[in-house]
């Protein structure tokens, strides 16, 4: 049946038949415009994402508000606002990830007022930062959803994007790996699957990249192991998607924000979004943590809290559910076993995930993963031993020769889909002024200027004035990185300035002067976690054993702080508790 | 810049050599990357360092001044603050400091003495957030010790090798609380000296076969999950979970030799040790280019690497001198209960004894050091006791090492505990 027919009655009817077939009961379902609103409670949280999925999975469905109660379910705690104008801007975009500076500093090249707010220490704190760093085709989505489309777009632009912001960035291709374990799930009798993994899924693969315009090539057993010689001897075949690319997520972000600064983008950090005054069914201003800010247009980049934002202006109409992707970083000095992205074609595939990959970052530490877990709580960044060993088993299969000793960190992002599983954004259409651009998770990155570019369009409809900024720079200023310079170009700098020449972080050989010019940067890093991004001091094989006391004493040094209140990364995140003998003093206080 | 003798690392390894070295009239450089000599002596305030070679007891910082004096009595060249960045085979060394900046030197050889790094949380595989509050035991080693800060008030230790050890104790004198210090292993990491003068005088409970199996804590750790361990699978016991509570979680789980550089020239490396495989002048696989102290394999006590060091310092003059004659290799193999064997190989024409130093898988008595070629035993010790974290030694005489006609291999026989 052609559920664009189905009439309401139709769809709840059909709804329940499938919770129960779930084990999910009493569950009341409300129907309005389009829009499921769930309610009553289940016996766990995995019913809970099942029925909101259930519930999104309809086509005409434009978003689920899953209200369930689920056992571990907790309230949110929301700061205390100020009432003190602090601020008047044309438009105020919440959230400093991946979406948000996009977003900012698409409308720099046009005279706004633009304020951007992040409730962390940083830009990029958040999904952005724990991004497996993958520049997506658009192959791996699903057909004609929107998150498709604008990755296609999007990762299109990157080239010329990576330039202007001066951050790295290497097409370096992706090959969608088929393997006789592919199909090792459906069973089959090996001539048909070798007939389904030989044949039909390449077919099929190929089709859909020429749907959406995406160069693909089918690859031989042969070409792929010679171009992937470390690849397993169970290859069978392999789709090249050469518009496939890497980026640093975190740089690429703070790029963004920096160039958005430098355009007259006004950030304020540690800023939190703690309610939204309306005027009329429009936006009058927003109130954080540090007062009002008076705005007309506001634009919801918050990621996982984006449902949270919404619900304050009043125009709810989705529920983000927390996806934790974990993934393994390994040292450098592997960093020539594989040269492209890798995806390990698995069927049937886990839904709403592409299922991660093998890549090679920017810096050249290979990367395994990510996963894709359902969890209840939006700051839960754990990463389980599960997770540590799937990985490893499934890319231990692809890659059987690798040295998996090699690894050096592990760390965890939090995606924020909702159950509708697309990118939401669209102007409110109860609220004036109110911009939802919710949903966003994988191909965030890759999407990301398309989705700057669609929000500056809907300013545009709904009648914000764009004239253009003459004083827009595109080009956001490098920061020196002395480890990328040759010998002369090296010697020149640290003659200009001689704390080039001091190395703080052995395993990355950051300096002293990069580690100084990121604490005074135009968005400064005031904690040691922001200074690792900017400057990758930490980064490396010994994880800051050696250069943490360093960085500290320098942050402490540069900024006035004492070293007590220097933070890892985020407020209550100090690193040390006070001088030695502090105990000691505090007892004999007593 | 021109010299004979570079000496990688200002440590107890990269003293020494240097010392010796100049001793025999050539030019020497050291190049340390930290901003004092020593290398990770000074933050060591304890006693116990000097025992075998100045028979009396020793800090960290008495025993490191004691070589810096020799050295800077010397007209030894002395770079600190300054970190090699690349080697090449031709012995070109590319440095970089805040003075002289980027720089070339040419030498015409080259001591590694780099030491190691602590293994990592991640290293081991540790589930959990990642908050901070997680260090190394070296690195608080280095924050209270040197730069006068306390890292944490509510200590769990996970490992029980010597730095974690030494670290509970100090922990404790500095008026934190200490929970207890975790072993995987069904015994201690540490020298048996430490686990009695740190642990057991200052009741601290060593937790044998358990484990930390997550950490717990967004912004700072509030606490972590430990467990005992199956001995016969070696995974966590169900039902053994308990949460601890603390602020600080503290590793001491190993330490690996920080052989990038040594990398870089492809030099030959011994899986097992982590380190170059050397000869017994210290000379790696690369000619003119030895290697001595951690960096070639992780010491317990530091009068051996001074040893070991002064034989590469002294290898490398002579290098330099052209005393060293090319010599075919006999190579040693460790056998029975022994995981590896320093030197790895042996030259064929000894002018003096030479060491052996090798460690055991596992706990022996009344075990027996067997240096065998054949079915021949060419030399035997006897040591009441073996364990893991002891290096053991065993001396060949240069008559009975220019006999050995192929190779040998060392096994340690004895009853197993």
């Amino acid at each position: 049946m052609d559920v664009k027919k189905m009439k309401d009655s139709k769809i709840k009817r059909k709804l329940i038949k499938s919770f129960k077939k779930s084990g999910i009961k009493n569950i009341s379902i409300k129907l309005n415009e389009n829009i499921i609103f769930l309610e009553g409670s289940v016996d766990s949280y995995e019913k809970y994402v099942t029925a909101g999925h259930l519930a999104g999975n309809y086509s005409i469905i434009h978003g689920v508000v899953n209200n369930i109660v689920y056992p571990e379910k907790k309230e949110t705690e929301r700061k205390k606002g100020k009432d003190k104008i602090i601020a008047s801007a044309d438009v105020v975009i919440v959230g400093g990830g991946i979406t948000g500076c996009s977003i900012a500093r698409e409308l720099s090249k046009y005279q706004l007022k633009t304020i951007l707010i992040e409730k962390d220490e940083d830009v990029s704190c958040g999904a952005t930062k724990a991004n497996n760093a993958m520049v997506h085709s658009g192959i791996g989505e699903e057909p004609s959803t929107l998150k498709q489309k604008l990755c296609v777009k999007g990762h299109f632009l990157f080239e010329t994007l990576s330039k202007e912001l001066n951050v790295p960035y290497r097409r370096c291709g992706m090959l969608i790996v088929i393997t006789k374990d592919s199909l090792e799930n459906l069973k089959l009798p090996s001539f048909l699957s070798n007939l389904l993994a030989s044949y039909v899924i390449p077919f099929i693969i190929l089709r859909r990249g020429k749907k959406i315009k995406v160069p693909l090539e089918k690859i031989s057993r042969k070409k792929i192991l010679e171009i992937e010689p470390q690849l397993t001897n169970r290859t069978i075949t392999g789709i090249s998607s050469p518009t496939y690319g890497v980026t640093s997520p975190y740089e690429f972000c703070i790029a963004l924000a920096e160039n958005a600064v430098e355009n007259g983008v006004d950030l304020r950090l540690n800023t939190e979004v703690v309610g939204i005054d309306l005027e009329e069914n429009r936006i009058k201003s927003v109130i954080t943590n540090e007062g009002k800010i008076n705005t007309r247009w506001l634009i919801n980049a918050s990621g996982v809290n984006a449902d949270e934002i919404a619900e304050m202006a009043n125009d709810r109409f989705y529920t983000v559910h927390p996806r934790k992707g974990s993934t393994l970083l390994f040292d450098k000095s592997d960093a020539g076993f594989i040269s492209h992205n890798l995806s390990f074609f698995q069927f049937p595939m886990k839904r709403h995930t592409k299922g991660g990959g093998a890549m090679v970052t920017t810096h050249g530490n290979i990367q395994w993963g990510p996963t894709a877990i359902e969890i209840s709580e939006k700051g839960d960044l754990s990463v389980s031993k599960d997770e540590i060993d799937g990985i490893f088993d499934k890319y231990s299969r692809l890659l059987p020769n690798f040295n998996k000793k090699a690894i050096i960190a592990y760390f965890a992002g939090i995606r924020s889909p909702t159950f509708t599983e697309d990118f939401i954004i669209e102007a409110s259409k109860k609220i004036k002024g109110f911009i939802h651009v919710a949903g966003i998770q994988s191909p965030g990155i890759a999407a990301s200027p398309a989705i700057a570019k669609m929000v500056a369009d809907i300013l545009k409809k709904e009648g914000l004035d764009l004239a253009d900024n003459p004083r827009f720079n595109p080009t956001r200023k490098k920061h020196l990185v002395i480890r990328d310079l040759d010998f002369d170009e090296r010697k020149k700098a640290v003659a200009k300035n001689p704390l080039y020449g001091r190395i703080i972080c052995r395993c990355e050989e950051a300096t002293e002067g990069e580690i100084v010019n990121a604490i005074h940067s135009n968005i400064p890093a005031n904690n040691i976690d922001a200074i690792k991004r900017r400057t990758r001091a930490g980064m490396g094989r010994c994880q800051a054993g050696f250069c943490l006391p360093r960085v500290a004493k320098i942050l402490s040094r540069e900024t006035g702080k004492p070293i007590e209140e220097i933070l890892k990364n985020s407020k209550e995140s100090q690193l040390f508790i006070g001088k030695s003998k502090c105990l000691l003093e505090e007892i004999d206080g007593n | 810049m021109e010299t004979d003798v570079v000496v990688i690392g200002g440590g107890p390894a990269g003293l020494a050599a240097a010392a010796i070295a100049s001793q025999q009239q050539v030019d020497v450089t050291i190049i340390e990357r930290g901003i004092e000599l020593g290398g990770i002596l000074p933050q060591c305030i304890h006693n116990g360092f000097g025992n075998f070679i100045f028979k009396k007891m020793l800090t960290g910082p008495e025993y490191a001044q004691h070589y810096i004096d020799l050295v800077k009595k010397q007209k030894i060249h002395i770079k600190i603050d300054t970190t090699v960045l690349k080697i090449t085979k031709d012995k070109q060394i590319f440095a970089t400091n805040s003075k002289e900046g980027l720089f070339k030197i040419k030498s015409k050889s080259i001591v590694l003495a780099m030491g190691c790094r602590e293994r990592t949380r991640s290293q081991i595989l540790l589930p959990g957030s990642r908050p901070a509050g997680i260090y190394t035991a070296g690195t608080t080693q280095r924050l209270i010790n040197i730069d006068g800060i306390m890292p944490g008030s509510k200590i769990v230790i996970l490992g029980s090798g010597d730095v974690g050890l030494i670290m509970a104790r100090r922990f404790i004198l500095e008026g934190a609380e200490v929970e207890g210090v975790y072993e995987i292993l069904p015994h201690p990491g540490g020298l048996t000296r430490n686990i009695v003068q740190c642990l057991e005088d200052f009741d601290i409970p060593l937790n044998l076969c358990h484990t930390v199996t997550e950490i717990h804590g967004k912004k700072r750790v509030t606490g972590v999950t430990v467990a005992e361990m199956d001995s016969s699978n070696f995974n966590p016991k169900k039902g053994t979970e308990r949460f601890v509570s603390c602020n600080t979680l503290i590793l001491a789980v190993g330490l690996i030799p920080e052989n990038e550089l040594s990398k870089q020239i492809n030099i030959s490396m011994d899986s097992n040790t982590g380190g170059p495989i050397v000869d017994n002048n210290m000379q790696t696989s690369e000619d003119g280019i030895f290697a001595c102290g951690n960096v070639v394999h992780v010491h317990d006590l530091v009068d051996d690497v001074t040893i070991a060091s002064e034989l590469a310092g002294k290898s490398a003059a002579e290098y330099v001198k052209n005393q060293i004659e090319e010599s075919p290799l006999k190579p040693v193999y460790p056998g029975k209960n022994v995981i590896y064997v320093v030197p790895q190989h042996i030259r064929c024409d000894l002018r003096s004894s030479i060491t052996l130093y090798l460690r055991v898988k596992n706990i022996m008595k009344n075990a027996e050091i067997k240096v065998i070629e054949n079915n021949d035993i060419v030399a035997q010790k006897k040591e009441r006791i073996v364990k893991p974290p002891e290096m053991v030694k065993i001396d060949i005489s240069s008559e009975v090492a220019n006999k050995i006609k192929k190779a040998v291999k060392v096994n340690v026989e004895g009853e197993l505990l």
